[in-house]
């Protein structure tokens, strides 16, 4: 039943986006959705053990998954935005390297503080053996936990969830920035250089709240933590993927079409 | 081991809070209008007064919503309503005189949305949650389109772009120092987000009262409004953001006094500079 | 040649604004006990543990530090805009930032700890006479660190984002490095420094954590004063690190290679904390090794 509502949901919004901006909004709708999947997608990677990790009773980084995916995405979003002038292939691989990068660093300092400051060596307690490395975790796990820190496999799984992240947010800025490049200076009869304040803050605030929005879903998807891409939550993807991809339609459109109400009043 | 969210039961029912919320919040934020009516900035502060309304109901909204369990915190519900919200209130800022029921709708539609996916394709299956996405989003749309108003003195789009700055004396028209162009917008979907969700997840525990969480949400509510008021000295006249001023500040000291007096009402016990009381029973 | 080492020079005294700016995060919300430690203290009276730690249950750290930055940051612009110096301005939005702050914190302690009154948990309102201050003056170097930072972007880099909305993206990203790297330090090391070294903390003493210190009661400064040995300052790192390097890569290599030098370089960089993490992960299972019960029966 979720499952024909959404694609019903989502032709109708694309339908609506190619009534009201044509060709070009049918476009951008369709990258809003790729953006929203990317980041519904990659908030599954994202290593997160919430409160049960700051004790080191659960592996992963110790804090809220939509929050920290929104961290690197936004960052990400950072770098995309200001690689934007240079071209749309460079701004989204800015994007994706900037949302790494963050987890890259944060995951490497989540071990250091593990082993440097508690002594504590990475156990995951979700899989018995790291399916990158080969590092078996049983007889490193503490007695009456869940396992501890960061696994080679959490690590990356990290880092592709925060490039995904960070590819995601751009896609949809540097959409909705077009839409509005487009249309704002003949409808207010100015250039792109003047508009260019109002069209970024437009576009970065509607990229972060669909980001938000995304992440959200896909965090209650996995219920909140989740090791990686070995976790067997980590297959509950599909149902955020299409919750991502109706939920950014339908609030795409909206951002999409902002400017076709206006003087109709 | 995570903290199980305990609430409180009784207090007022949550559809007559829903009620005076939704037109109490309607209400005030037409009143900003009245700026337009009589070509002045004075009426500004009335979409602070709005924002206040919501939250109350969103606060309630959340309570009932969270008591679920998720299994994330409770902050995210305010991030999805906000993030809904904001989409909403900017699309109904377009639509002149009609922002705040357009924004309401377009809210409703993305919010309802969010929560049928949440509990048909993420399968929540939480029995609330269609119902307190719409609210919430619908609280996140007016809580932004208030504040805009407020620090803006108008929800009208066209106005909202414009702003003025002084060049060597002279004063020139520029889209940058706008209350969209300078993405105050951004601020007021974090102000909104944390004010939204912070009473409920300051309050939540097996002695939760309704009446302490709802006059929570008030003072959250006024105390968004204060630095909302500073920057509107950007934008609005003098005296009009000094009103604004004003307002925020003496009914943020009221509600924070009526909040500190109902948590000593609560409280077990309330104790200055008193050791470690071991309960009864022992440790 | 000379705007590159003009670039260079922003990006570096960015970098150690950041850097400062995630120590004082971390250290703040320690002392708080904000973020995901906050359950332990949420817990341990309802296990029976009275306790007098500052229980400030303010959303999570990333969320909360995207308000306090896009706030100092909104603010110092609305003051820009009135033709205040910038500098000035940036001082302003901040300490109006941390009242806000402030009254968050008091109130989530007052609603936390009267919503416990079931378990006996008094409100000592001395923590918050004594915390307060201390929190909102850490929150202060934090916010004022990441608010200048973000001026610095805009003004001398030329990032196209407006400033509040600059704020709120670093605000979060703030969050999020100092509350990964900061929150076990303090939650495993510090709230049960009396279990097992070397070990994470079983189940079974969840909410058992330390309420008495050397001499007399532990209150939050104590865990401010441990939190700024590494905690604190790994955060600062951490976030010093991703600001310094995003903003590195693309000030120097962005003419290289049409564009691409810039995500060439991340790449590299990525791949070589990709290989540190592995050294520290295999050099901890060799020298800690595999896990041994402690002597005594049970916890």
């Amino acid at each position: 039943m979720g499952l024909i509502v959404s694609i019903i949901l989502i032709i109708v919004a694309l339908a609506l986006a190619f009534f009201l901006v044509q060709m070009a909004g049918l476009l951008a709708l369709v990258g809003i959705i790729i953006g929203g999947v990317l980041v519904g997608f990659g908030v599954h990677f994202v290593p997160v053990g919430g409160a049960p990790a700051a004790m080191g009773q659960a592996p992963g980084i110790a804090t809220g998954v939509a929050m920290l995916a929104a961290g690197a995405g936004l960052a990400g979003l950072f770098g995309g935005a200001w690689a934007a002038p240079l071209g749309f292939p460079l701004a989204l691989a800015g994007g994706a390297i900037g949302g790494g990068l963050l987890m890259a660093i944060t995951c490497t300092m989540v071990n250091v503080v593990y082993i440097f400051g508690m002594g504590i060596p990475a156990a995951s307690g979700k899989v018995d053996k790291d399916p990158i490395t080969g590092d078996t975790f049983p007889e490193y796990k503490s007695q009456g936990t869940e396992g501890h820190g960061l696994p080679f496999i959490s690590w990356v799984g990290g880092v592709v969830g925060g490039a995904l992240g960070g590819l995601g947010g751009t896609l949809i800025y540097l959409e909705l920035l077009e839409v509005y490049q487009a249309q704002m200076p003949a409808l207010f009869g100015a250039s792109v250089e003047q508009i260019a304040p109002i069209a970024v803050s437009l576009a970065g605030v509607f990229a972060i709240g669909m980001f938000l929005m995304n992440a959200v879903l896909a965090a209650y998807n996995i219920t909140g933590t989740i090791e990686g891409p070995h976790d067997p939550k980590f297959k509950r993807f599909p149902r955020a993927i299409i919750a991502a991809a109706a939920a950014s339609a339908v609030a795409g459109i909206f951002a999409i079409g902002l400017l076709e109400l206006l003087g109709v009043f | 081991m995570a903290v199980k969210i305990e609430v409180g039961a009784g207090g007022v029912p949550h559809n007559q809070i829903l009620i005076y919320g939704l037109v109490g919040s309607i209400i005030l934020i037409y009143l900003t209008y009245l700026n337009e009516v009589t070509n002045t900035e004075y009426f500004a502060f009335f979409g602070g007064l709005a924002c206040v309304a919501a939250l109350v109901w969103g606060a309630d909204t959340i309570k009932h919503l969270c008591s679920y369990g998720l299994g994330t915190g409770v902050p995210s519900a305010g991030m999805i309503a906000l993030g809904s919200g904001v989409i909403a209130a900017l699309f109904g800022a377009t639509t002149g005189v009609f922002a705040p029921i357009v924004a309401i709708i377009v809210a409703a539609i993305i919010g309802a949305v969010c929560g049928l996916l949440a509990n048909h394709v993420v399968r929540m299956d939480i029995p609330v949650m269609v119902v307190s996405l719409t609210e919430l989003a619908v609280v996140g749309a007016i809580s932004v389109l208030g504040l805009i108003a407020m620090v803006g003195g108008t929800f009208n789009f066209m106005d909202l772009i414009t702003g003025t700055t002084v060049v060597l004396g002279f004063t020139v028209q520029s889209y940058g120092t706008s209350v969209i162009g300078g993405s105050i917008v951004a601020l007021i979907f974090m102000l909104a987000a944390i004010a939204i969700q912070h009473a409920f997840n300051a309050c939540l525990g097996p002695n939760e009262m309704q009446d302490r969480t709802l006059m929570l949400a008030a003072e959250c509510g006024f105390l968004s409004m204060i630095p909302i008021a500073v920057i509107s000295f950007a934008f609005i006249a003098f005296v009009p953001a000094l009103i604004s001023l004003l307002v925020s500040l003496i009914g943020w000291f009221y509600t924070y006094m009526r909040y500190i007096e109902l948590s000593k009402r609560d409280a077990y016990a309330w104790l200055d500079a008193q050791p470690i009381l071991e309960p009864k029973g022992g440790a | 040649m000379e705007e590159i080492i003009f670039g260079i020079g922003i990006t570096a005294l960015a970098g150690a604004l950041a850097t400062i700016a995630g120590a004082a995060e971390d250290t703040e919300s320690d002392i708080g006990s904000q973020g995901d430690p906050n359950s332990q203290v949420q817990l341990a009276p309802q296990m029976g543990y009275i306790h007098r730690i500052f229980n400030k249950a303010i959303a999570g750290e990333p969320p909360a530090y995207g308000l306090w930055v896009a706030l100092g940051a909104g603010l110092a612009w609305a003051f820009m805009a009135m033709q205040i110096n910038p500098i000035l301005a940036i001082v302003l939005g901040s300490a109006l930032a941390v009242f806000v702050q402030g009254v968050y914190a008091t109130t989530a302690y007052l609603g936390r700890t009267a919503s416990l009154a079931k378990f006996e948990q008094p409100v000592y309102i001395d923590i918050l006479k004594s915390m307060t201050t201390v929190t909102m003056a850490h929150a202060f170097v934090a916010i004022f660190a990441a608010v200048a930072m973000c001026h610095l972007i805009i003004s001398a880099l030329g990032h196209p984002f407006p400033l509040p909305l600059l704020g709120l993206v670093w605000g979060i990203a703030l969050g999020a490095a100092g509350s990964a790297t900061g929150n076990p330090f303090y939650g495993k090391e510090r709230q049960y420094q009396e279990q097992k070294f070397g070990a994470g903390v079983p189940i079974s003493a969840s909410g058992n954590i330390v309420r008495y210190a050397e001499a007399g009661e532990r209150n939050s400064l104590d865990n401010g004063f441990f939190s700024a040995k590494l905690g604190g300052p790994a955060s600062g790192i951490c976030f010093g690190l991703i600001v310094f390097f995003e903003l590195w890569r693309t000030v120097v290599f962005e003419p290289i290679a049409a564009g691409w030098g810039a995500v060439i370089v991340g790449v590299v960089v990525i791949l070589i904390f990709a290989i540190i993490d592995r050294y520290i992960e295999v050099w901890a299972r060799k020298t800690f090794g595999p896990y041994v019960a402690p002597e005594e029966a049970s916890s």
